[in-house]
């Protein structure tokens, strides 16, 4: 009895002491509960303040994220479940921002401004799922990383819905959920096989390692294969990524840009910490290959079944599996310091992905684009709206002067190191296919400005558009020039964050 | 101002490029006016440059730039693998000063023959502009990185110049001639990675090892030492400041032992050495450029739907910047490989010159046939360069120069006619010299210019490369004869063309495609044109009874580079070949 007692007062103990490392997780349940709350009175001036009060949660977490104070007692694990590091509080930064973009482009959707029910649902169940994201980067637990990936998927499914009156979106969140629920089961099943072989599932730590280092080879593959089933789904990689086009099609565009940027992520960051354990070339061959052949397939398959698409929402669903196919390449990099690489392309990645999305919503909702063919001629009429649009297209495809070039080089220097360092032929592959796939990626993003261009349309009328969208278009394109020209801005600090905390 | 010419010169076009995005639409002739004022400046600048650059400083690609600026622009540390350093990094040796000079000319004409566009003057400006922005970038940029963000964002505006105001099939032309050169630059990318995560700058490693000062200049003394270290690999790699800068990628002390691109790494892919396969790279790359055959599919298409002032600049300077970057980076960063594929490279350029010939003979569209003229003149340029003998690489470089100015003409005299009947097929015109004598005059210059008449520049550029080829048996041991007795056929063969299509449209009696007699007015020259013709004319002229014009200012520096490429070549291939056994 006494003993019991005793372990109790110690857990509680950890989790008094532990719980400031987890504030911006307490903050965003704490605005999380208050939106609900507040969703329940009927007054429509509460409901028109719960936008702002989401952004409120957001940008306080973002600040508090940002200054880092509350990692005062760092690396030490919280209840062997969740560590705030330096990783994990980059990552919160980025998914913060990714929140706070989602709002503010949700609050130029039309359908979405003008949305009767579940509005204030809509905007609380995407603080569940930032709340969600921060438990991911957290995670050094694999039933903890369980967890909080259902906690993402919950809130997609539903966020993926919110428009029900449509019928693309009802399917659309049927298939998402079908995905979701099998990739889940078959997550958990694999960890399961972890758990067997080592005993624990603090996937972390030394005991954790040594655990596979020890058990059979080829169950340690397959054990892998099944965990890493679950995480491709999370960042859409193939052969997890079927999804993705329909949930792209079917989901309300700031929704869309969410998915494309935030669990993509998380899961990354889930999945790097992950791969540390089968760092060793020798005993993991098969998982690094397995790996390897993921990152070629999606890479490949992302890139050209997005030359077929006739609608730019499609395009743009296999632009980002491609992309989820670079961030797996970056994994394999092995014995380089890779971490702030991936940072960067994730930092880029999220301003790009939301910039050409809002370019996407914008025409969408202005001048009713719903093929690649009806962007003819919008860029003459808007020349702002078509500079924007080749701006994030060019940074998505990554040529220079714009961040997602600097991005790509320094994943590439990262690969090119590895292979220095290695000799591992395949490292050399996804090098060069990387490289090459460039030149396929411009093929079919360059149909987005060539429509613009060099289409012209028979309407004539000259809509306007808002100078809030303008503003927010600038915001997204900003850092992609300013991340090219200067970007040892950021990597300075990401070097900071991660040398202050690991 | 000799401080900062070199980015006055990079940044004026610029400058008036953000003047025109801020006037309004329909101040169409002050966007023009602007638009002149910047390339005129532009011009002037690249003509002080010119007389203020000293022909007699020694000069090798490695050493001995002029007008030279250097700031820190972009440096971060990445863990393990130490830190890196990108240098805006500008300067001007004998081979950059001559295409310096090309584009502030080419420039000038350029806008003068714009001045007839209509469609959407301001984006049209703004475009042109920034496109001589980043043409003048790439032939200053001493950085790799610069110079890669320069050549790469040359693509833009192009796409949209051929496909916004271009031909009939303008939209097709412009994705494949992106399509081409960005593959290209891929190439290039791959290997910039490959080099730049192998080299070191020996002055920032001796700075961050404590050696030297910060600012200052670390000694001779110094940077050897640092060198020496490094190949012992007793520097830590914390230390090491890994650079994009090409004159430190020229030199192998600079290459960090275990990595793959190191004379004395062994590496190999595919049988080659991993140095072997870079140079192709980087080859293939600047070869979709320049172009060579087989790769030289886009300029025909990119050339027929380019509205006339387009086709000027890129034939006159767009296509240099393959042929420079061919000199300036793959020659003297692979010397070795240069050495090895000489036979390689002389006989695509042989194959260009011939080919290109044999398939200008075969066009009836005129712009097309000059297409292909330049096809085979840019293939002078790679055979001059693989001979890699004085005369050869003099005549690469006063062929770069001289084509420059003469396809200029070429593609203007063509836009004269198709502006007048909106035709430019040769069998649809007669007996042209009775309608319009002077315009005739000047077609006949500039055929005979462009075919290698003595007394015109090209004559200059051709015989010093034919000199070049036939020596190279003897002096470098690089080519056989029988390339350089075949690339004579290809003078011949010029000739042929020219004096064909010269009879064809402009001799014999007056006639004209029926359909076309109504459209067509066909006045001779106006004003415009001659203030565009005359100059370009007389240039050829000039530099083809003067050569040491330009000689005198890019001698010592090819002298220097084909030693240093020669000699450094021969080196480090025996190395490399025996580290393979």
């Amino acid at each position: 009895m006494n003993e019991q007692a005793a372990y109790l007062t110690d857990k509680l103990n950890a989790i008094i002491t532990g719980a400031d490392t987890l504030l911006p997780e307490f903050l965003l349940a704490i605005f999380f509960l208050l939106l609900i709350t507040l969703d329940l009175f009927r007054s429509e001036s509460i409901k028109r303040l719960l936008p702002w009060l989401a952004l409120t949660g957001l940008f306080s977490v973002l600040a508090l994220q940002v200054l880092g104070s509350y990692t005062s007692v760092a690396n030490e694990s919280f209840l062997n479940l969740l560590v705030s590091d330096g990783l994990a509080r980059y990552g919160g930064i980025l998914f913060s921002a990714a929140g706070i973009f989602t709002i503010l482009m949700a609050l130029q959707h039309e359908q979405l401004e003008r949305l009767k029910e579940g509005k204030g649902e809509f905007y609380a169940l995407l603080l569940l799922l930032v709340l969600g994201l921060n438990l991911m980067a957290k995670s050094v637990n694999l039933l903890m990383v369980f967890l909080s990936i259902e906690t993402v998927s919950i809130a997609s499914y539903i966020l993926t819905l919110t428009l029900k009156q449509e019928k693309r979106a009802v399917e659309a969140g049927l298939k998402y959920i079908l995905y979701g629920a099998l990739s889940a089961g078959v997550m958990l099943y694999g960890m399961s096989f972890f758990y067997g072989f080592s005993g624990t599932l603090a996937y972390t730590t030394e005991a954790f390692a040594l655990g596979l280092l020890q058990a059979d080879g080829l169950l340690v593959t397959i054990a892998a294969i099944l965990v890493l089933a679950g995480f491709f789904f999370k960042i859409s990689a193939a052969p997890f990524h079927f999804w993705a086009p329909d949930v792209y099609q079917g989901a309300p565009l700031p929704v869309v840009a969410l998915f494309s940027t935030g669990p993509k992520m998380a899961g990354i960051l889930v999945i790097l910490r992950f791969v540390g354990n089968f760092s060793d070339a020798t005993a993991f061959a098969d998982v690094q290959l397995l790996l390897g052949v993921a990152a070629i397939a999606t890479m490949v398959i992302g890139n050209f079944t997005a030359l077929w698409q006739k609608t730019p929402r499609r395009l743009l669903a296999y632009s980002s599996v491609s992309h989820a196919g670079i961030l797996l390449m970056v994994l394999l990099a092995l014995g380089t310091s890779y971490t702030s690489s991936l940072l960067f392309y994730l930092t880029v990645l999220l301003f790009m992905n939301f910039g050409i999305f809002l370019v996407l919503q914008v025409s969408e909702q202005r001048f009713g684009v719903k093929s690649l063919e009806d962007f003819s001629g919008i860029g003459r009429m808007q020349p702002f709206l078509g500079v924007m649009a080749i701006l994030n297209v060019l940074s998505l495809t990554g040529l220079p002067p714009l961040a997602g070039f600097m991005a790509k080089l320094l994943v590439f220097s990262n690969v090119w190191e590895a292979y220095t360092l290695s000799g591992n032929t395949m490292l050399l592959t996804l090098l060069i296919l990387g490289v090459l796939l460039t030149g396929v990626a411009l093929f079919y993003y360059i149909k987005i400005p060539y429509y613009l261009f060099f289409k012209r349309n028979q309407s004539q009328e000259n809509l306007v558009i808002s100078p809030s969208n303008k503003l927010l278009l600038a915001l997204f394109a900003l850092p992609l020039l300013v991340l090219f020209f200067k970007p040892d801005l950021l990597l300075h600090w990401i070097e900071q964050l991660l040398t202050q905390t690991l | 101002m000799n401080d900062f010419i070199l980015s006055s010169l990079i940044f004026t076009p610029l400058l008036a490029a953000l003047l025109v995005l801020l006037l309004p639409v329909r101040l169409q002739h002050t966007i023009k006016a602007v638009a002149l004022a910047g390339t005129v400046v532009q011009m002037g600048l690249a003509i002080l440059l010119y007389f203020g650059f000293d022909g007699t400083v020694l000069a090798n690609g490695q050493q001995g730039y002029q007008f030279v600026e250097k700031l820190n622009w972009i440096g971060f540390t990445l863990g393990s693998l130490g830190r890196f350093q990108i240098d805006y990094f500008l300067g001007v040796d004998g081979i950059s000063i001559s295409m310096v000079l090309l584009t502030g000319i080419v420039g000038v004409i350029g806008v003068i023959s714009s001045w007839t566009i209509t469609k959407n003057v301001k984006g049209y400006f703004l475009l042109y502009l920034l496109l001589l922005t980043s043409v003048m970038g790439c032939f200053l940029a001493l950085d790799f990185f610069l110079f890669y963000l320069f050549f790469e964002f040359m693509l833009l505006p192009m796409y949209f110049l051929i496909g916004i105001w271009g031909g009939p099939k303008r939209e097709y032309a412009a994705i494949k001639f992106f399509i081409y050169t960005l593959v290209g630059s891929l190439f290039i990318l791959l290997v910039m990675i490959g080099l730049y995560t192998s080299v070191i700058d020996p002055q920032a490693t001796a700075v961050q090892m404590g050696f030297a000062e910060q600012g200052a200049e670390a000694g001779k003394a110094v940077v050897t030492q640092v060198q020496q270290m490094l190949q012992r690999n007793a520097i830590s790699s914390y230390n090491l400041v890994r650079t994009f800068s090409i004159p430190a990628m020229m030199e192998p002390a600079n290459f960090i032992p275990n990595s793959l691109l190191h004379v004395l790494s062994g590496s190999v892919l595919w049988d080659l050495p991993l140095r072997f396969i870079a140079f192709l790279l980087l080859f293939a790359g600047f070869a979709i450029k320049v172009p060579s055959v087989p790769v030289h599919t886009w300029l025909p298409d990119a050339h027929v739907e380019a509205p006339t002032p387009i086709s000027v600049l890129l034939a006159a300077i767009l296509l240099k910047v393959g042929g420079y970057g061919l000199i300036r980076i793959v020659y003297p960063i692979f010397p070795d490989a240069g050495a090895y594929f000489a036979v390689l490279v002389g006989g695509l350029g042989v194959l260009s010159i011939i080919y290109g010939a044999l398939n200008a003979l075969a066009m009836s569209d005129l712009k097309k046939l000059i297409a292909y003229s330049s096809v085979s003149h840019m293939g002078f340029v790679l055979l001059g360069l693989a001979s890699l003998t004085v005369e050869g690489v003099n005549g690469a470089v006063y062929m770069m120069f001289s084509h420059g100015i003469i396809s200029a003409m070429l593609f203007l005299v063509v836009g004269v006619i198709y502006d007048r009947a909106h035709d430019r097929m040769i069998q649809n015109f007669r007996g042209l010299a009775h309608m319009m004598p002077v315009y005739t005059v000047f077609v006949v210059i500039a055929f005979f210019a462009s075919l290698g008449l003595p007394g015109f520049s090209g004559f200059i550029a051709e015989l010093l490369v034919l000199v070049g080829g036939f020596g190279a048996p003897e002096a470098t041991g690089l080519l056989p004869r029988w390339l350089t007795v075949v690339a004579v056929f290809g003078l011949l063969l010029a000739a042929a063309y020219y004096l064909w299509a010269l009879q064809r449209m402009f001799f014999g009696k007056y006639w004209i495609f029926p359909e076309l007699r109504e459209k067509a007015t066909l006045t001779d020259l106006t004003t415009r044109e001659y203030l565009m013709l005359v100059p370009l004319a007389l240039l050829a002229l000039l530099f083809g009874i003067f050569p040491h014009l330009l000689l005198d200012k890019i001698g010592l520096t090819v002298t220097g580079f084909t030693e240093l490429v020669l000699q450094r070549g021969q080196e480090q291939l025996g190395l490399i070949l025996s580290t393979l056994r």
